[in-house]
């Protein structure tokens, strides 16, 4: 993590040779990053309301290449918040369905489809990206796609939204990153020597470069609640809908709202941790289809990651963020580690 | 559409949905992605309104419009776009602007609603007391960079815009705009000086020639002013920077190397400028490099056009073809009229050109490390998303829950990125807006100042009023009359004149805004130095007029404190660098920096504004300048781009 380097500082003669030199390294690094950018090829997989949230965000910010990949049709429930895929394409293919509208955000940006099942896919398929992002995936899938990731050196994300809460993971491996840090420096007025000398201060940006090592999707999993910060809600919720989803091959629909089936899910979540009512409020909240704001908001936070992680610029999430629609609290829990 | 199925949301939020009617005032990059919110989870009754048009720079993350738009109106094509995501929602669009007396108390009072997806102070204000006056809840929001903050607005209930006093325009020493930048928004401010210096409305104050009076400088100014003479003043003294560029018929080759060469070589001369700085690097015309500033090498880059980094030898075309354009622009207004002069213009090609390829030139002589990138398409959204979940609980008639939101760029002590208040903020019972009886001291020249100057400059630019009427209390004299032709007389006489004087309470009354004001007048002789100290200061209370020591404005050091804003006003407060040094520590061990963030992010009016990426030092956010026209941000790239959210 980035120490607190930030301290009022007078630069000595070194240092000011030393941020000279930075400087110049710091434009070198910027122009590395931005043809990263520029050279990024990502796989989205699952176009949901939220996949379409980052979609755009990654197309409006100009990588390479964007692959969709859904072998799923497009239902009523996208109509909630999947605004790429038009309303007339309901029963067609939710990938092929979405990519006039995400191609006319940028036509530098090369956009495909695939309507392949991701089960289909062999693990050097994922060889073929610098990123890979999985929403609307059960456990075992994102388990097998993050180990796949990681063995062909790819970033790795997860994400879903369910209702009006939501949720990213990054698994970057060992990543490295450049960061700006802004010093202010002081500047001595003369060296006259007079007692009434005025101090000035300035600031300079000085770009350091760091290393943060994360862990795969199955180690946040399970973790201890001794482990988790008190607020964790969301992310006992995020266990029962995945618990959800594992089991019945699919999510609640909002005509289940209130089925007995979720509460059978929650209650064994709240019996491991020992919950008592704490998420009661949140079990019983909005968690059908994917309300439009809310993959608005994750989905805005996951496409800032997704730059971030392929620039290699600025401090990445590790590895959790957790969006609380009760609290509107937006939480980066660090997990597994 | 979420509202049409069954489930999605409770029935109370889902009728509400059905049957409300909201109006997003603004089109851009946080009015497109509400839009894209509200018609997928399924609103029907849609207002929206821009008076803007399509650019090109938009294209990047205004994700409603594409190419072939460009030119068009915002609110139509965005109203086109999101009808294709929803055929059934209803959505009026106005392209116009909502200041306009057609949108009156009662049009506001059709809405359940209201959102501003604004860019600007004047028309938050605006907005912010029809919404007041029409009591209907206004959901405000604002983004700077990776930076943004959501906030409801309700009479009796909540802080309004204008409870908190929005920062002055911060003032820049002289000596830092002409001799030593070291960030990216000393240069813009440089750069604009230039842009009135030679194009605009001439002014001493906005001298950008080197200073020869700076006092860091002072053991090597005798011996660096190369034998020039220097006035009292500092400034070396030759015609005016106007008649100069005149007299060589704005040739850009000339003009280009007596900015970036000539004054440039000059400044090395004060050596003691450069002992603990990096010493600036001239550039010759005929040989500018590829490079962008703080790059090495021009990048070539897929994008679209206004995002891509300029090189110098790009700004160097730049700014030869703009100083073209603008000086016959020039000419043509002159020959008119020898006192026309070009008025700057964000929204003006030319202009805006003009000062990124002049802010970019030397913010690179200057080896500056702060560089300049666009709205932050992730950010709006971000922002769009929270205030769509505020207009939910304002639906669900759960304003208590409805606390302002601030989006970090990196996460707090906390580990939250998006921070809530623990409580709606009340409402200041002083603003002199929201107010039941809404009161300020205005301490004002009254000898010198005349009712023209009180009527455009005091009420209309600082107060952000549309058509004051002015009243004398007690005789009930109407100094101002909003009726035309009425108070014509009035104009030229000082205030003095009408018996405003020391202790007179004027009743000020916007008709449009449904606005009264009542001003008590404390005389305050006006300095005779411009730009020394602002030209009249209002207050919530007579009290605030004695300032603590430190909040007097200092004595300028060289040539004044250069201010950005056009007009001559601020709040009792100048500081220092140290003083920002010192405040910068007190602020650091301070748990909650929400308050202030909110501030800043409201004053960004935001074709360029300042951001600095670092974030490990929050603290650095206060001393940041929120330019009028300007957004700079320090992030990945490094040219200064004309953007607006």
């Amino acid at each position: 993590m980035v120490e607190d380097k930030n301290q009022n500082v007078e630069l000595t003669d070194h240092e000011a040779e030393l941020y000279d030199r930075q400087i110049r390294l710091w434009g070198l690094e910027s122009q590395k990053r931005q043809v990263q950018l520029r050279a990024a090829k990502i796989l989205i997989i699952g176009l949901n309301g939220y996949g379409a949230e980052i979609a755009k965000n990654i197309i409006l910010a100009g990588v390479k290449a964007v692959t969709f990949l859904d072998h799923r049709n497009v239902t009523v429930e996208d109509w909630c918040s999947q605004f790429l895929a038009p309303k007339e394409s309901l029963g067609k293919n939710r990938a092929e369905a979405s990519v006039p509208r995400a191609q006319n955000l940028n036509s530098m940006v090369d956009v495909k489809a695939d309507t392949s099942n991701i089960d289909d896919k062999p693990d050097t398929y994922f060889s073929e990206f610098n990123v890979v992002c999985a929403t609307q995936c059960t456990i075992m899938q994102i388990k097998r796609i993050n180990e796949a990731c990681r063995k062909h050196n790819v970033k790795f994300f997860a994400g879903d939204v369910w209702g009006l809460l939501g949720y990213t993971f990054a698994d970057l491996m060992t990543h490295e990153y450049a960061e700006d840090v802004v010093q202010t420096k002081k500047i001595q007025i003369s060296d006259s020597g007079e007692p009434m000398q005025k101090e000035k201060f300035e600031n300079i940006v000085v770009t350091e470069k760091h290393i943060e090592t994360f862990v795969p999707f199955k180690s946040i999993l399970n973790v201890t609640k001794s482990s988790l910060p008190k607020d964790s809600e969301i992310y006992y919720m995020i266990l029962i809908m995945f618990n959800y989803r594992e089991k019945y091959g699919k999510d609640p629909l909002p005509s289940e709202r209130e089925s007995e089936k979720l509460k059978a899910e929650a209650d064994i979540i709240i019996k491991k941790y020992d919950l008592e009512d704490k998420i009661d409020h949140l079990i019983e909240s909005d968690l059908y289809a994917q309300i439009s704001p809310v993959c608005a908001i994750v989905g805005g936070i996951m496409g800032q990651e997704i730059i971030k992680a392929v620039s290699q610029k600025g401090t990445p999430h590790n590895n959790l963020f957790t969006f609380n629609p009760d609290t509107l609290c937006g939480k980066i829990l660090r997990l597994g580690h | 559409m979420a509202a049409n199925i069954n489930g999605v949301f409770t029935e109370n939020l889902r009728n509400a949905i059905l049957q409300s009617k909201v109006l997003i005032v603004g089109a851009g990059g946080i009015g497109c992605e509400i839009l894209k919110n509200l018609v997928m989870t399924g609103f029907v009754n849609i207002e929206i309104i821009d008076l803007d048009t399509i650019d090109v720079s938009n294209l990047n993350r205004q994700f409603l419009f594409q190419k072939k738009h460009v030119g068009k109106s915002k609110a139509d094509v965005a109203r086109e776009t999101a009808l294709t995501f929803n055929p059934d929602a209803k959505i009026v669009h106005y392209h116009d602007s909502i200041t306009t007396s057609d949108y009156g108390v009662s049009f506001f009072k059709k809405f359940t609603l209201v959102m501003n997806a604004l860019d600007n102070r004047a028309a938050r204000n605006h907005v912010n007391r029809m919404c007041l006056a029409a009591d209907v809840p206004l959901i405000e929001s604002g983004t700077a960079g990776y930076e943004g903050q959501v906030e409801l607005i309700k009479k009796g209930l909540s802080q309004c815009y204008e409870c908190t006093p929005k920062a002055a325009q911060k003032t820049f020493p002289g000596c830092t705009i002409r001799n030593t930048p070291s960030e990216p928004i000393h240069c813009i401010v440089w750069a604009k000086h230039l842009f009135n210096q030679l194009f605009g409305e001439e002014d001493p104050d906005q001298d950008v020639s080197p200073d020869t009076a700076d006092p860091e400088a002072a053991d090597s100014a005798g011996q660096g002013a190369l034998n020039s003479e220097s006035n009292e003043k500092g400034n070396v003294d030759r015609t005016s920077t106007r008649g100069w560029a005149q007299s060589c018929n704005y040739d850009s080759e000339k003009l280009f190397t007596k900015l970036f060469h000539d004054d440039i070589k000059y400044l090395l001369s004060m050596d003691n400028l450069w002992k603990k700085r990096r010493p600036p690097i001239p550039l010759s015309w005929k040989e500018l490099p590829d490079g962008v500033p703080g790059c090495s090498k021009e990048v070539n880059e897929p994008g679209l056009k206004d995002q891509q980094r300029w090189s110098i030898s790009k700004c160097g075309t730049v700014f030869a073809e703009s100083v073209k354009s603008l000086s016959n622009n020039l000419k043509a207004l002159q020959e008119k009229s020898p006192n026309n002069h070009l008025v700057w213009d964000k929204d003006d090609q030319s202009s805006m050109d003009f000062v990124a390829a002049c802010a970019n030139i030397r913010a690179y002589i200057f080896a500056m490390a702060g560089n300049i990138i666009p709205a932050i398409a992730t950010t709006n959204a971000i922002v769009a998303g929270l205030v769509v979940l505020h207009a939910f609980r304002i639906l669900e008639n759960n304003l208590k829950a409805c606390k302002s939101v601030y989006l970090r760029s990196k996460m707090n002590h906390r580990n939250q990125l998006l921070v809530p208040e623990k409580n709606v903020n009340p409402p200041n019972p002083k603003c002199y807006v929201c107010a039941p009886t809404p009161q300020a001291v205005l301490a004002i020249d009254t000898s010198k100042t005349t009712i023209k100057e009180l009527d455009e400059v005091v009420l209309k630019n600082r107060l952000n009023m549309i058509a004051p009427d002015v009243m004398i209390d007690g005789t009930g004299n109407v100094v101002i009359s909003s009726e035309e032709g009425e108070t014509e007389d009035n104009n030229n006489k000082f205030l003095e004149e009408l018996g405003i004087k020391d202790g007179t309470i004027l009743k000020v009354d916007d008709f449009h805004q449904n606005y009264s004001l009542t001003v008590t007048i404390v005389y305050r002789e006006r300095s005779s130095l411009k730009g020394d100290s602002p030209d009249f200061v209002i207050l919530a209370k007579e009290q605030d007029l004695k300032p603590k020591e430190e909040d007097l404005v200092k004595p300028s050091t060289s040539n004044g404190q250069v201010e950005i804003s056009d007009d001559n006003v601020m709040i009792v407060e100048t500081e220092t660098s140290s003083d920002v040094a010192k405040k910068r520590k007190i602020e650091a061990s301070e748990e909650n920096l929400s308050k202030k963030r909110k501030l800043e992010i409201n004053d960004v009016d935001d074709d360029i504004s300042i951001i600095e990426n670092d974030i490990n030092n929050d603290m650095d956010k206060n001393t940041e300048e929120k330019n009028d026209d300007c957004l700079i941000v320090h992030d990945d790239n490094k040219s200064i781009v004309a953007t607006s959210q």
